[in-house]
């Protein structure tokens, strides 16, 4: 059986059909092998969007508008990290591939600044790695998001 | 004979809700290195701790941090040497 093919990018702005797949030109030949080997039982999908509100620290809390979210990077650790963690993760749930993309930069309210796409042979072990992945990267992935408020 | 240890500046990089707290992207600390002139991360940390209360402020207990030495994590034993680049990892908010 061919081996996991794991794709880890941090793209510049929101993460659209078109700066995605620029962002994986070079890799999409193996992500699709992947999918035509007939080893593939599920796939799934996670999209991170930008929601219209925030709790704002300085008030206490409070929901507020915003305009959009600004994601400072660690560079390139940040990237290197991404790409550690989907080894890690495609690894310990044995999935057949994974391809994690996080936008650097502005985002704006209802675009995505964040896409998990895994490739399972069974559901259960794509289900357990999409949580466990987004977990560990808000604890291990050096980004920050700034608000930038309506 | 009296030896005193070396005493090394040691420019820490900070990033997100830190630099937005204390306007800057970058701390200095002094640190009491070997006489190789060397510390280590955990001694690093100690002294973000001691030296700078806007950072406590912000962060809490900046033993829950973490820091990248050269941009990889670094356990409190890790060494750092003049040169090297440090950067404090803390209220990381990806995703």
């Amino acid at each position: 059986m061919m081996g996991a093919v794991v794709v880890a990018v941090i793209v510049d702005g929101p993460l659209t059909r078109q700066t995605i797949a620029q962002a994986v030109s070079l890799r999409v030949d193996g992500l699709n092998r992947v999918l035509e080997s007939g080893t593939v039982g599920s796939t799934l999908r996670f999209e991170g969007i930008v929601r219209r509100a925030e709790p704002d620290p300085n008030e206490g809390g409070a929901a507020r508008d915003l305009r959009a979210l600004d994601y400072q990077t660690y560079d390139p650790m940040a990237e290197r990290e991404l790409e550690r963690l989907a080894d890690r993760v495609c690894e310990q749930f044995g999935l057949r591939s994974i391809m994690a993309l996080h936008s650097r930069g502005r985002v704006d309210v209802g675009e995505a600044s964040f896409v998990l796409e895994i490739a399972s042979t069974h559901r259960a072990e794509g289900l357990l790695a999409m949580t466990a992945f987004i977990d560990r990267l808000k604890q291990d992935v050096p980004i920050w998001k700034h608000a930038v408020w309506a | 004979m009296n030896r005193t240890l070396p005493v090394m500046r040691v420019e820490v990089l900070v990033f997100g809700p830190v630099r937005a707290a204390i306007q800057r992207d970058r701390v200095t600390v002094d640190v009491v290195a070997t006489e190789h002139g060397v510390c280590t991360a955990g001694e690093v940390l100690k002294a973000l701790q001691e030296q700078h209360p806007a950072l406590r402020s912000t962060i809490g207990s900046i033993e829950r941090a973490r820091l990248a030495v050269n941009q990889r994590y670094a356990d409190g034993d890790a060494a750092i040497r003049a040169g090297d680049e440090v950067a404090l990892i803390a209220m990381v908010g990806g995703g």
